[in-house]
């Protein structure tokens, strides 16, 4: 038995469909992350689950259980909001509690309850304080500590780390992912921070336009995309996306005299003289001594030191790729250079249906 | 641009609205206070200094003492049920149904009509002889015979009350839902996942969102409700045996009906004295309020 499933879920405001039949099956103790850009329906996706929401049609049943029209508070969830939504007036103490509170939970039990979450998640210290008296981090923190000391089925965030700085949300990221694998709930996570997904996800549900564009583990969202969308979508820089056409056993670059071998999985897949996408990551991509195989022609035209990698923007023909290459390749903007990488790096998209060729 | 120089030009831009309130408020206070000292009548001479005489009397007088203890019972009935009507009339405006703005614009209306207006309305409803009130009562079988409902003392207090609460209940209202409408959709959200009834949702999250507000309709509300004239004026005059006389009643009757202009200006002072106190006893907790709330 699934410890969420969401079965067919529709969302409609007036004539215009937000959510347009959305499946998801989790397990118990699973991560999943909802994932896409603003408008996609992920977080009208998580209220309906949360039930600050009603579906149109479908279901969701947690723990086997059918809870549409069940009241939010009896649904067994927690929720974690991007805005952190401490009562202002309640110290962290009573924040932590209210919940516990408002369900007739004994004081002493509460306050045990209470200091477990606190320490769990070091803010004993700040227990009296008013949320007015706390850093964002801080406050973050008592809003996953409302979450945690309810012991629901399946907890909800909501974008729960956009208000934080970068040095902060990755703090709170690690945090979160150290308290998943320790407690081991289910987990509906909603994002639009691909790093996010990728890092705490066991599985990431990329959606777009109110569909599911793909459900798979970070592994497959990043190394198998299934859509042009995802491709383009997951990964900083996004995968370079290359327009070509099959002529032989070869991929001819589309604007340069480029070619690339067709990789023998995709053979049978593509016919000759079919216009392809050619999708290859940037970190894939590395600097070739001498016109290898495969090997890529290009003139670079910007190259930028972050650290760990040396992004490089260049150009074959009239196409763009980027490369993130180590930091010590010998590459400088305006000279010619060639690019090699792995045949197994190789995506191919169908342009017209946006799908990809499943190698 | 030097600090002197913008303190210099920042007075003389304050300038002519600071002749304009010597001229309106000021000298006018200082005569009051001037005449407060003397027996002057509203006409005739000056009046002979009589120091603290006027205070004395109108302080120990019995009149004073019955038109206060009327006053304070006015205010604080009819601001403390203006509060909790206005804030359930904006929790009930706050939720989404249809004819929602067609409401909400309705509701201003006993704001916005004039207090002469609105008196005399209720001084129909009241009628004795073809008042609404006597024939919806009478209809219910919950009065046997048609009644003075402002005629009688026991009553008229109260019928005031009630006319006042309805003009002004809708500027509480007002300030409510602008305060409603404020409240964060999470912390509403929020305190839904976390099983807070409706009373706990009211007192948890959404007071704290309306204290700050409030305080303010409150404060002006009381200020206005210890000094009200007109209203009582239109209905009552005052009456029925003195039982609705309010302190600017008294004022008014003690400066230009029994023209004791100096005695009247004591009074007035008193008056002034009583609603200063309440406004910075007000402005201070107001601060106090604000000063949590951060």
């Amino acid at each position: 038995m699934s410890a969420l499933e969401i079965r067919g879920v529709r969302k409609s405001y007036g004539s215009v469909e937000t959510l347009k039949g959305i499946d998801i099956a989790l397990q118990d103790g699973e991560f999943l992350v909802l994932l896409g850009s603003s408008g996609c329906g992920k977080s009208t996706l998580l209220n309906i689950i949360a039930g600050l929401a009603e579906a149109t049609s479908g279901d969701v049943l947690i723990g086997g259980r059918s809870i549409l029209g069940v009241h939010p508070k009896n649904r067994d969830i927690a929720m974690v909001f991007q805005s952190y939504a401490l009562y202002p007036n309640l110290t962290v103490r009573r924040n932590i509690g209210f919940g516990l509170e408002m369900r007739g939970v004994a004081a002493d039990e509460r306050e045990k309850a209470v200091n477990e979450a606190a320490r769990l998640l070091q803010i004993e210290a700040l227990l009296d304080r008013k949320p007015s008296q706390l850093s964002g981090g801080q406050r973050q923190r008592v809003a996953i500590g409302r979450a945690l000391v309810r012991k629901p089925q399946v907890f909800l965030f909501d974008e729960p780390l956009s208000n934080l700085d970068a040095k902060l949300r990755l703090e709170m990221r690690t945090e979160l992912k150290r308290l998943h694998q320790m407690l081991q709930t289910t987990v509906v996570y909603v994002t639009h921070d691909q790093i996010e997904a990728m890092t705490l996800a066991s599985r990431i549900a990329v959606m777009r336009d109110g569909r599911i564009e793909q459900l798979g583990t970070p592994e497959e969202i990043y190394n198998h995309p299934a859509t042009l969308y995802v491709a383009g979508f997951v990964g900083a820089p996004s995968m370079n996306m290359l327009q070509a056409k099959v002529e032989g056993a070869t991929l001819a670059i589309e604007g340069s005299d480029a070619r690339l071998p067709l990789p023998a999985r995709f053979r049978k897949m593509v016919g000759e003289g079919a216009r392809v996408v050619v999708g290859i990551r940037p970190e894939a991509l590395r600097v070739a001594a001498d016109a290898t195989v495969p090997s890529l022609p290009v003139e670079i035209e910007v190259v930028e030191l972050t650290g760990p990698e040396l992004v490089t923007s260049a150009r074959i023909g009239a196409q763009r790729l980027t490369a993130c290459l180590p930091p010590g390749s010998r590459v400088s903007k305006g000279q010619a250079g060639i690019f090699t990488f792995s045949e197994d790096a190789v995506r191919l998209f169908d342009p017209d249906t946006g799908k990809a060729f499943a190698s | 641009m030097s600090g002197t120089w913008m303190t210099t030009r920042a007075w003389l831009l304050m300038l002519p609205l600071l002749v304009v309130m010597v001229a309106v408020i000021g000298w006018p206070l200082v005569d009051t206070v001037n005449l407060s000292f003397t027996d002057a009548k509203l006409v005739g001479t000056g009046g002979n200094y009589v120091g603290f005489d006027n205070y004395t009397n109108m302080l120990s007088s019995s009149n004073f003492s019955r038109t206060l203890v009327t006053t304070t019972l006015f205010a604080v009935i009819s601001v403390a049920a203006e509060m909790v009507i206005g804030v359930l009339a904006a929790l009930l405006l706050n939720q989404q149904f249809h004819g929602r703005a067609v409401l909400r614009a309705l509701m201003i209306l006993p704001w916005a009509l004039p207090t002469v207006v609105n008196a005399t309305l209720w001084r129909l409803i009241y009628n004795p002889e073809y008042g609404a009130l006597n024939a919806a009562l009478t209809q219910l079988h919950l009065i046997d015979d048609y009644r003075s409902w402002l005629g009688e003392p026991g009553t008229a207090l109260a019928a005031l009350i009630v006319a006042d609460c309805w003009k002004n209940f809708p500027l509480v209202a007002l300030i409510a839902l602008a305060a409603l409408q404020a409240v964060p959709r999470d912390i509403t959200a929020a305190s839904l996942v976390d099983g807070a009834g409706a009373f706990n949702r009211f007192r948890f999250v959404i007071l704290p969102y309306l204290a700050g507000p409030l305080m303010v309709a409150l404060v002006l509300r009381t200020i206005e409700a210890f000094k009200v004239f007109d209203i009582i004026w239109v209905m009552t005059r005052g009456g029925p045996a003195n039982s609705t006389r309010s302190l600017s009643i008294l004022v008014y009757q003690e400066a230009f009906s029994f023209q004791r202009a100096g005695s009247g200006a004591s009074l007035a002072l008193i008056v002034t004295l009583l609603v200063t106190i309440l406004a910075v006893a007000y402005a201070a907790l107001v601060r106090k309020t604000a000063g949590s709330a951060t």
